[in-house]
């Protein structure tokens, strides 16, 4: 029978529907939203693999004990539906030896609810001790850790150079500077010391010494400037949606937190420079903080991660000031020049080539940035080229670290994602609220390969993750992950990779450099391999990690050299050593070689 | 498929209304649709109201794109015949074709409520709202369609484009690849599914469904561009130049590919080259902070500092006058 056909059959709209989809008129009205995600700009020569050598399919083996080992944390951060920025951001861990017995312990702060807060309900942070038998002890009690208020990120550094390690915590209102004791105990010197931050709300904190002169100075990223009582109504307004759905609101639409620059004045008081170095003087939302030397002048710079603004660089001038040279250096901004969500940041020489690289965790939609140091002041984001950004589109990434999971000498990396819009569940938009952890091996060759699904169950499994830390916790040779989750327990993920890998740790002890020795630079050769690292606690997001340098040394069996850059301008050369142990090396007790040109007088002066 | 009810003829219509109609019909098949809006004048000027008659005429009008007679037709038939579905159905599309979206719209849902078990209407629905930029409706409307019947490849696609326009790329991934498996020939299935991968930053599978689409289509310019934007992202840097300049040699007004081109260039170490095609860039799309960006970083590579600088103010400038929208940069969706 003779049939008369409409649309789809074929006769009439069939052919339009052709027509458009061969891209005639009728498809201009049809568009389809750009993938126009970033890609990587420029670079320079990525520096193969030196010893030759094609690394073979990783696969690590992770395994959360944080149950078993006696960590009953629970991270409090606001309501189930996130209705508040403020109740997404928690998350700060830190790793430290605050007994001084060569086993890292565990500090993990706590968040709060609105309601909670307005009834000063306390919801302690808490600090555990390692009993060095793969269990840990709460010793918050005794410890004097108790301050009450909305925890956020915290920061290890040996402020005073007695030998312990101090604690700074951010809260929503503040911060407070607790000093070790040496007997377990710390107490709240934030008065005296005048580093209290008042009235902001600080996310991530990081000891450095950005004049060399023996004391470790305190920076602050301040994100918000929140007011309790005006809280932004949730899904009301242009800034309170994400892909047209109602969420929290901000941060754009609120006003940033100018961040602070504490100069550590020697005598146990700080002095705010912020005004007088001209520190984030636009007050952008701050959530990541480094420091490091990524022109290896001897001059500590910083990098500072911004959520939805540029993100900022200042180049350490060696006489105490700073120049802000994000932009020109190329990581201020995405490869298409924009603002992203930067939330952590690390650093490492991932490809061997001796010079600091950086990598950065933003949002979902949005690739994390491997910044190649190209050794002449600028950095290429070479994320797309190493295999490190695409994959992580689907992400929104927090805590991440380096680190050599499987002792072959070249770093890997570790990400820690979670989004911060409880309502991505009810939409199918690709991305989803709690999300997989992401695990990359380092190939060797300029690239990447991501084998989170290949690395236990921890791994695989969902979470909304924000702060990472690395740490040897077990004192056994390899790097593990403690990681905090929201509304949730944290992860202590014991690394259980089968791997050959020989090792070296060392700590450092600085006399005219801080105690912490941070922001030393350290060659370690071996195997035919050289590979750079610079000594510090703070960075991922709101975390502090083992500040013991981790280096793996694959097949190698001995070490041939190690090479110390100290921050006071020393440099020390020690010979030959063996591997798989834990060198504690302190300033002025190896063979010394040039004392280094830039130290400041002040420095000499210093006991 | 719909076809003309000759069962429903009134019995009292005489043989000539009845050949006439056959006549009709056999040149509609044919596709011809002059003789066939010929046939049914013939009988309507018989049998002026006659459902049959109505139909051939106006299904004829429309082929034939005779869209004011169609309307005409269209609404003497619905003022007799208010509840036949077929009727309202083609003088939506009557309505649809002339640009006239809202009534198109009205009436296929008037439509839809007598013969909601049609997957046509429910398709037809759709492609009113995609004209519209109306998706999540769009989507529901071609779910139905879907749920009707399953065989057709096209409603899949469109339901790809509507689920990949609100950000459902994960479900555009499916309808893509359901319906290459319903016509593995498809007409751009490998493009728009190689989109959908690339949206989710699964740039190998993209490129490798891009690479599909060109074997069909080694010129078309689109497929070229998005080739190379998803090579350019995996740092396949030199075959992101090769598929980005032939892109634009097709298409030289394409601001993306140029920039895009760029990019792959200045990646390349070749940054001097890079310089002239972002200022090509530029020429098209001056208000756009990013080619200031890149040209800024390509003229710094270049040894050329000063133009850099200055790129890099009219970056700084241009930022600021950009909108911002939502609450986090989110990277390319806002």
């Amino acid at each position: 029978m003779a049939r008369l056909r409409s649309s789809k059959g074929g006769n009439f709209l069939g052919l339009l529907v052709a027509a458009c989809l061969t891209g005639t008129a009728f498809c201009q009205n049809l568009p389809l939203q750009s993938p126009t995600h970033p890609v990587p700009s420029s670079r320079t020569s990525i520096k193969p693999s030196s010893s030759k050598e094609q690394s073979t399919p990783s696969s690590a083996s992770f395994v959360d004990v944080a149950h078993a080992a006696g960590i009953d944390f629970h991270l409090t951060c606001g309501g189930a539906e996130k209705r508040y920025i403020m109740e997404s951001m928690c998350g700060g861990i830190a790793v430290l030896d605050y007994d001084n017995d060569g086993w890292m312990d565990i500090f993990l702060v706590n968040g709060s609810t609105l309601e909670d807060l307005q009834t000063k309900k306390c919801h302690p942070s808490r600090l555990y001790h390692n009993n060095h038998d793969g269990t840990f002890t709460d010793v918050t009690a005794k410890s004097g850790l108790t301050h009450c208020g909305w925890g956020f990120g915290v920061a290890v550094g040996d402020y005073d150079n007695d030998g312990w390690e101090d604690l700074y915590i951010n809260y929503l209102d503040g911060g407070v500077l607790y000093h070790n004791n040496h007997d377990g105990t710390f107490t709240d010197v934030t008065a005296k010391a005048g580093v209290n931050n008042a009235g902001r709300w600080g996310t991530s904190a990081a000891f450095g010494d950005y004049d060399n002169d023996g004391y470790l100075d305190l920076y602050i990223a301040n994100y918000v400037d929140l007011a309790l009582k005006h809280l932004p109504e949730f899904g009301q307004g242009p800034f309170c949606q994400y892909r047209s759905i109602p969420v929290s609101c901000g941060p754009r639409g609120l006003k940033g937190g100018r961040d602070r620059l504490y100069h550590n004045n020697g005598d146990g008081t700080f002095t705010d420079v912020s005004e007088k170095l001209n520190i984030d003087p636009d007050s952008y939302y701050g959530l990541g903080v480094l420091w490091l030397d990524y022109d290896l002048d001897g001059c500590p710079d910083l990098y500072v991660a911004n959520d939805s603004s540029p993100s900022l660089l200042y180049h350490g001038d060696c006489k105490g000031g700073f120049t802000e040279v994000g932009v020109q250096a190329g990581v201020a901004y995405s490869a298409d020049g924009r603002e992203q969500a930067g939330m952590g940041v690390d650093s490492a020489d991932y490809d061997n080539d001796g010079w600091p690289d950086i990598i950065k965790a933003n949002f979902s939609d949005d690739t994390n940035n491997l910044y190649h140091n190209d050794h002449n002041g600028e950095f290429t984001d070479l994320a797309g080229a190493a295999d490190f950004g695409p994959v992580s589109i689907p992400f929104l990434g927090f805590g991440l670290k380096f680190l050599d999971f499987d002792n072959d000498g070249w770093k890997d990396i570790f990400v820690a994602n979670g989004h911060v819009n409880p309502q991505v569940d009810h939409h199918s938009f690709g991305v989803t609220y709690a999300e997989r952890l992401l695990l990359f091996h380092n190939l060797r060759n300029g690239k990447f390969e991501e084998i989170g699904m290949k690395s236990g169950l921890a791994i695989t499994r969902r979470y909304v993750a924000r702060g990472a830390a690395t740490a040897d916790f077990f004192n056994d040779g390899r790097e593990d992950l403690l990681v905090s989750v929201l509304d949730g327990p944290p992860l202590l993920l014991r690394n259980k990779t089968a791997t050959p890998g020989h090792w070296l740790r060392i700590k450092t002890v600085g006399t005219r450099s801080n105690r912490d020795g941070f922001g030393a630079r350290v060659e370690v050769k071996a195997g035919g391999l050289t590979q750079m690292a610079e000594v510090r606690a703070n960075s991922s997001f709101e975390s502090a990690s083992d500040p013991r340098l981790h280096f793996g040394l694959g097949a190698a069996t001995r070490v041939d050299s190690i090479t110390i850059h100290w921050p006071s301008g020393k440099v020390e050369t020690l010979g030959p050593q063996s591997v798989d142990q834990e060198l504690v090396l302190q300033e002025g007790s190896g063979a010394s070689s040039n004392p280094g040109p830039k130290l400041p007088e002040k420095a000499l002066k210093r006991p | 498929m719909l076809a003309l009810a000759f069962s429903m003829a009134a019995p009292s219509e005489n043989e000539s209304v009845t050949v006439l109609i056959r006549k009709g019909q056999a040149a509609l098949d044919a596709g011809d649709f002059a003789s066939a809006a010929n046939d049914f004048e013939r009988a309507r000027q018989v049998a002026p109201a006659n459902l049959e008659v109505d139909r051939g005429l106006l299904l004829s009008y429309l082929q034939e794109n005779r869209l004011d007679d169609a309307e005409k037709v269209g609404r003497s038939a619905i003022a007799q015949f208010p509840q036949d579905s077929q009727l309202l159905h083609w003088l939506g599309l009557v309505y649809f074709k002339k640009g006239r979206n809202p009534e198109a719209f009205d009436i296929l849902r008037r439509s839809e409520k007598i013969e909601n078990s049609k997957a046509d209407i429910h398709f037809d629905t759709a492609l009113v709202l995609l004209s519209d930029n109306r998706y999540p409706e769009a989507a529901d409307e071609l779910e139905k369609a879907i749920q009707l019947d399953s065989k057709a490849p096209l409603p899949h696609v469109l339901l790809g484009r509507a689920y990949q326009n609100t950000n459902r790329s994960l479900q555009a991934v499916e309808q893509f690849q359901t319906a290459l498996r319903l016509e593995p020939e498809l007409p751009l299935g490998h493009y728009h599914l190689g989109f959908a991968y690339a949206s989710l930053g699964r740039n190998r599978e993209a490129v490798a469904e891009y690479k599909k689409e060109l074997v069909r289509s080694p010129n078309d310019a689109s497929v070229l561009y998005q080739l190379g934007h998803c090579l350019l992202a995996e740092g396949e840097w030199k075959a992101a130049v090769a598929h980005l300049q032939k892109s634009t040699e097709i298409d030289p007004q394409n601001y993306d590919a140029l920039y895009d081109l760029g990019k792959a260039l200045l990646s390349l170490g070749e940054a001097e080259s890079a310089v002239p095609v972002f200022r090509r860039a530029i020429a098209l799309k001056s208000s756009d902070p990013s080619a200031h960006y890149q040209l800024a970083r390509a003229l710094e590579k270049s040894g050329e500092k000063e133009l850099a600088q200055q790129e890099f103010e009219t970056f700084a400038v241009l930022k600021k006058a950009q909108p911002v929208t939502g609450g986090m940069a989110t990277g390319p969706i806002h």
